[in-house]
């Protein structure tokens, strides 16, 4: 009786244990990293993106906010400010952009951008200031452009 | 006509200058804020701060997203957004101020108070904050640092997790600006 208690206390010490590890862990790590594996929710041109929200920001932050999205624009511009990567997507408006927050890992694609070049962006999108801003941002090169 | 063009050219380029010459914009500030416990340390920056600063006026606007914040953690940007500041409501902070006897030509780093009304979580303060602004060809650094209360801003964080966040809260701020152009 003794081994039997034994064995199903160990078994459910085990089961939450799994449990833990396996849905309280990613709460006290930062997901930063697994970004790139996820695919989009939405996949739409910068353009699109800056006239949604010109248009009515509280609606487009309901579409949009907190989303996974991919955006594709052209580079208007790349800063290393405060060690950070960022690169600025062109609108028809000139005024508005997108503001890209690169992950770190993405150094190697950085080095063969120049400007104007057209591009696809996958990150967060988080809101919008005078450019939408878009943080953990992964590049997708066109292949045959 | 192509005698005129320059011309034109001269007198939009002066008529914009007007207006913009003296405001500066800075698309990336950085800002910064840290709560020092016993227990735990907690540390979030945002570097797509949007600020224009305008030298003839003295005035300056600063405008965050709070969800821009970047947390080591993810459980401390989830309370963060979903229990402290509501971000959902509040999705921005803004701040709009003065710079007291501003010095706009001055090459050497100045240190000045802004004075001004600071919006976090909906609720708005008065606030003097101690900056210091360099002037390097022509743009402008701001930087500097202050405290504020937890409690100023009605930020409710529960009985049990009280000691893991400081009453009050040190923020840090870097802007670099540039001309801000069209």
């Amino acid at each position: 009786m003794k081994t039997k208690n034994k064995f199903f206390l160990i078994i459910v010490l085990l089961i939450v244990s799994i449990t833990t590890y396996t849905y309280m862990l990613p709460l006290f790590s930062s997901s930063e990293k697994k970004l790139e594996s996820i695919s989009a929710e939405l996949t739409l041109t910068a353009n699109d993106l800056v006239a949604t929200y010109t248009n009515d920001e509280t609606k487009s932050n309901a579409l949009y906010a907190g989303k996974i999205i991919e955006v594709t624009g052209t580079i208007k511009e790349i800063t290393f400010l405060n060690n950070r990567t960022t690169i600025i997507l062109n609108s028809t408006s000139e005024t508005f952009g997108v503001i890209c927050d690169i992950n770190p890992n993405q150094k190697e694609t950085i080095y063969q951008l120049k400007k104007h070049q057209k591009i696809k962006v996958k990150g967060i999108c988080k809101g919008f200031l005078k450019d939408v801003i878009l943080l953990n941002c992964s590049i997708d090169l066109p292949t045959n452009e | 006509m192509n005698k005129l063009l320059p011309l034109f050219l001269l007198i939009f380029s002066f008529a914009d200058a007007d207006s913009k010459q003296n405001q500066f914009i800075a698309r990336q500030g950085q800002i910064s804020f840290f709560s020092y416990t016993s227990v735990e340390n907690i540390e979030a920056k945002n570097n797509q701060v949007l600020s224009i600063l305008d030298i003839e006026k003295e005035e300056i606007a600063i405008s965050m997203l709070m969800r821009a914040f970047v947390f080591k953690k993810d459980l401390m940007y989830e309370h963060f957004n979903e229990s402290y500041i509501e971000s959902d409501l509040y999705p921005k902070a803004n701040f709009e101020g003065k710079i007291i006897d501003f010095d706009a030509k001055s090459k050497e780093q100045q240190t000045k108070i802004i004075r001004g009304q600071l919006t976090i979580h909906g609720i708005t303060k008065e606030l003097d904050i101690k900056a210091s602004i360099a002037n390097s060809n022509g743009n402008y650094i701001l930087s500097g640092e202050f405290d504020i209360s937890v409690k100023d801003f009605e930020i409710k964080i529960p009985p049990i997790l009280a000691s893991n966040i400081a009453k009050t809260i040190s923020i840090q701020f870097l802007f670099q600006y540039q001309p801000y152009e069209e």
